[in-house]
């Protein structure tokens, strides 16, 4: 037996945008960048360790948004596009740099973007949630789900029913991509208010995640502190993330990604390069955009036109250093504390699945580096997800998670505050008048019913956590106002209609056909089941 | 007659549309001139700012097919709503209707509203069933008559509170019109009570007090700047408190 656990958690999600009514819309690009950057070379890493043999064990999100960008066959068609764009300009790039210092990059690029093409179109017929699929079949991967449209909870706190229409959406939508429904969810930005945990119970959910001082500040006080999980009073599991591990990625001055070894993501051809040569790889507006053809090493802390040449062994060389590093002080923190505990700690190390790969290069070999160390190298730490970890010890300590997130300052500040306090008047109305159409309409059907179910989805698009965020940074600020504004003014027009009895049946086909996620959304879990009789639901 | 004045109505809605959208319309003009000829970004500093620039104005540009919308400000319901920000700090939001202020006016007389001064009355409710006369205690904010929401530093992690949104006479009579939810501000340390079947372990706190969680801003919040350019990522910082386990 180990004396401790490892429970790896990436978390994948990006917002749904989709625009079928454009034919290139920037913010679509962020799905097609992460897709090449980040979700293909993590599946390509664990097709190898599954190749040799490794055994690991990695809990991943799959936001329900992402899954519906995943499976959805025009987003496939248009990454296929954009991917064929990048292959035509890697080809390029050989011969533009041979004989020079960016040759052997711009090769390991055009093996990438072609190696990205077997393994999106040949391997897994467009459709990447096939991959993860795999992986969890074959029982290397735990998958777990989020909010549907990753909605800030805490802040719904005062309509269970939008909460519920939040969480049964994803539950549902996961099931029937991934053939079972999931044990845990990561809660949105890893927000947490108590009383979420009896929703999250109550559609069959077993676990979620707080950032540390969610569990550290529980009450009672932890015993172990955020090296075991605790049973909310719903008796659903709270997982506190560890702070020294997440600080050795995440730190400005400690953190691995600022090595100066490794890629630097600022330096890239769609800027760098005139435009007459560029041009048909960056927006057709002439606007200049990242290709993910990047020459560059961080260098050291130098102005970005005295970056040096990256050398692609080099940074992976780094890249195993930096694994055995993290492996080495995670043997250490196990070590003090199982001579602490009566029982083994796990060790709660989420990320941004994103940060791999689009952010961090290297991150995905770090990532593969750790998995095969941590397989071979020692039998202290072991890996584990939060399913395993319940089921070796299923006597926990009952306490209540504090309300709390991950983002800035630790509670909920990012996402109310000057610049986007103004939509939860909104966002709270419009779930009022959802809770109020899906109770006083039972059993629609034909029209009635596509329209409560296409209302709830511009709700649930609406209530995106990202539009806050996007809105709290202050750039790109417009598309998130946007983006909010227009599903709510869909979701007003839809309810008024319905109350109305004047359904335009155009107007709907038409937001159907633009905003088609979750086409297997029941408006009625959205009914107020406090009014109904118990019996209803036989 | 009958049939003029729904098309006068109409007339008068579309000048009033016109004269509110104007600034908009203008505002957005002088913006396009500003970004016009996008030029490549100096490199003139690691995480150039500039990065940012053309990408909003390409999403300015495509939206700007899509019609400009406008949701309501109010939607003609009486309701105070009150959100826990942080241990520190409530946020709440309301609308008041004309009936409301009508009602007012009949039980206080015409002149009651004018004499009278909005105030917010925050109570303390930590461990009660509030019934409105039985809290711990209260405090009063006076606002502006134009105010409708609000940011309410409590600076007190751990407890309840509701809030009622009211007028007050000048003999210092308050007279509620909109009661809010209630919320309960969140922890900001560890808890007092503790479990004795499950003790807990001082010496693992202080094993995590040594790595000092808090690490103030990570890399990903002072790096905001790579938004401009890279995914929208989540935040995962570690960073939410400059302070240490006691």
């Amino acid at each position: 037996m180990p004396r401790g656990y490892l429970c790896l958690v990436l978390h994948a999600h990006l917002p749904f945008v989709r625009h079928p009514e454009h034919e290139n819309f920037l913010e679509e690009k962020w799905l097609y960048e992460a897709i090449t950057e980040t979700y293909i070379p993590l599946i390509q890493v664990f097709e190898r360790l599954i190749e040799d043999n490794v055994k690991f064990r990695v809990t991943l999100t799959l936001s329900p948004t992402l899954i519906s960008m995943f499976t959805d066959p025009l987003l496939q068609e248009r990454y296929v596009r954009h991917l064929e764009k990048l292959i035509e300009l890697a080809d390029k790039e050989e011969g533009r740099t041979y004989g020079g210092p960016f040759h052997e990059t711009a090769l390991m690029y055009k093996k990438r973007f072609h190696e990205a093409m077997f393994t999106f179109c040949d391997r897994y017929n467009r459709n990447l949630v096939t991959a993860f699929k795999n992986f969890q079949d074959q029982g290397r991967i735990e998958i777990i789900t989020c909010a549907a449209t990753h909605g800030y909870l805490p802040f719904m706190m005062i309509y269970p029913e939008a909460i519920k229409g939040q969480i049964k959406t994803a539950v549902d939508l996961h099931t029937r991509h991934l053939g079972r429904p999931p044990a845990g969810v990561w809660l949105p930005e890893c927000a947490f208010a108590p009383g979420l945990d009896e929703i999250l119970k109550e559609c069959g959910l077993k676990f979620f995640f707080t950032d540390s001082h969610g569990v550290l500040y529980a009450s009672h006080r932890p015993r172990f502190g955020i090296f075991a999980p605790i049973y909310c009073p719903s008796g659903v599991a709270a997982f506190g993330r560890d702070i020294e591990s997440s600080k050795q990625v995440w730190s400005t001055q400690e953190g691995y990604p600022g090595d100066f070894d490794y890629r630097e993501f600022y330096r890239d051809i769609g800027f760098d390069l005139g435009l007459d040569y560029i041009g048909p790889y960056i927006h057709p507006d002439g606007i200049r955009v990242h290709t993910g053809i990047k020459y560059y090493k961080i260098t050291g802390k130098v102005d970005l036109s005295q970056k040096q040449p990256y050398n692609p062994r080099q940074a992976d060389e780094k890249a195993a250093l930096h694994a055995g590093n993290f492996m080495f002080n995670r043997q250490h923190q196990i070590y003090h504390l199982s001579n602490l505990m009566d029982r083994p700690p796990i060790i709660v190390a989420p990320y941004d699945a994103e940060l791999f790969g689009h952010w961090w290069f290297e991150g995905p070999k770090w990532l593969d580096y750790l998995i095969r160390k941590t397989a071979f190298d020692q039998d202290v730490v072991e890996m584990a997800t939060p399913s395993d970890y319940l089921r070796n010890f299923p006597c926990n300590q009952v306490a209540t998670p504090c309300s709390s997130s991950w983002g800035n300052k630790g509670y909920h500040e990012v996402w109310l505050c000057g610049s986007n306090d103004w939509i939860y008047r909104h966002l709270h109305m419009a779930s009022e008048m959802m809770i109020s159409l899906a109770s006083q309409h039972s059993n629609a059907g034909g029209l009635y019913r596509r329209a409560l179910n296409q209302a709830a989805r511009e709700l649930l698009l609406a209530q995106s956590s990202d539009w806050a965020f996007i809105m709290s940074t202050g750039t790109m600020v417009e598309y998130a106002v946007k983006r909010t504004k227009n599903h709510l003014l869909n979701f007003f027009r839809l309810q008024k209609e319905i109350k109305g009895n004047c359904i335009d049946e155009g107007y709907l086909g038409n937001l159907e056909y633009r905003n088609n996620i979750f086409p297997d959304l029941d408006y009625s879990w959205y009914t107020n089941t406090n009014e109904l009789p118990k019996a209803a639901s036989l | 007659m009958n049939v003029l004045f729904p098309l006068l109505f109409l007339v008068v809605i579309l000048a009033a549309a016109v004269i509110f959208l104007w600034p908009l319309i203008r505002s957005r003009s002088v913006k396009e001139n500003e970004y016009e000829n996008p030029s490549p970004p100096l490199f003139n500093e690691e995480f150039s700012e500039g990065l940012s620039l053309p990408p909003a104005d390409l999403s300015a540009q495509q939206l700007q097919c899509l019609p400009e919308p406008e949701l309501p400000h109010y939607y003609g319901i009486d309701r105070m709503v009150l959100l826990a920000r942080d241990p520190h700090w409530l946020f709440a939001y309301w609308e008041l209707t004309a009936t409301k202020q009508d009602e007012f006016a009949n039980h206080y007389g015409p002149e009651a509203w004018s004499a009278t001064q909005p105030v917010l009355r925050v109570y303390d409710i930590t461990g009660i069933d509030f019934n409105g006369k039985n809290a711990l205690g209260y405090t009063d904010i006076h606002i502006s008559e134009s105010t409708d929401n609000w940011y309410v530093q409590v600076g007190e992690p751990d407890r309840s509170f509701c809030v009622d949104l009211g007028r007050m006479f000048p003999d210092g009579r308050f007279i509620t019109l909109l009661r809010s939810n209630a919320v309960t501000t969140p922890r900001a340390s560890l808890s007092d009570r503790l479990d004795e079947e499950w003790m807990w372990i001082e010496g693992l706190y202080r094993t995590i007090g040594k790595f000092q969680f808090g690490v103030g801003s990570p890399m990903i919040v002072e790096e905001l700047a790579m938004r401009s350019a890279g995914l929208p990522l989540g935040i995962s910082s570690p960073g939410f408190k400059q302070e240490k386990i006691e």
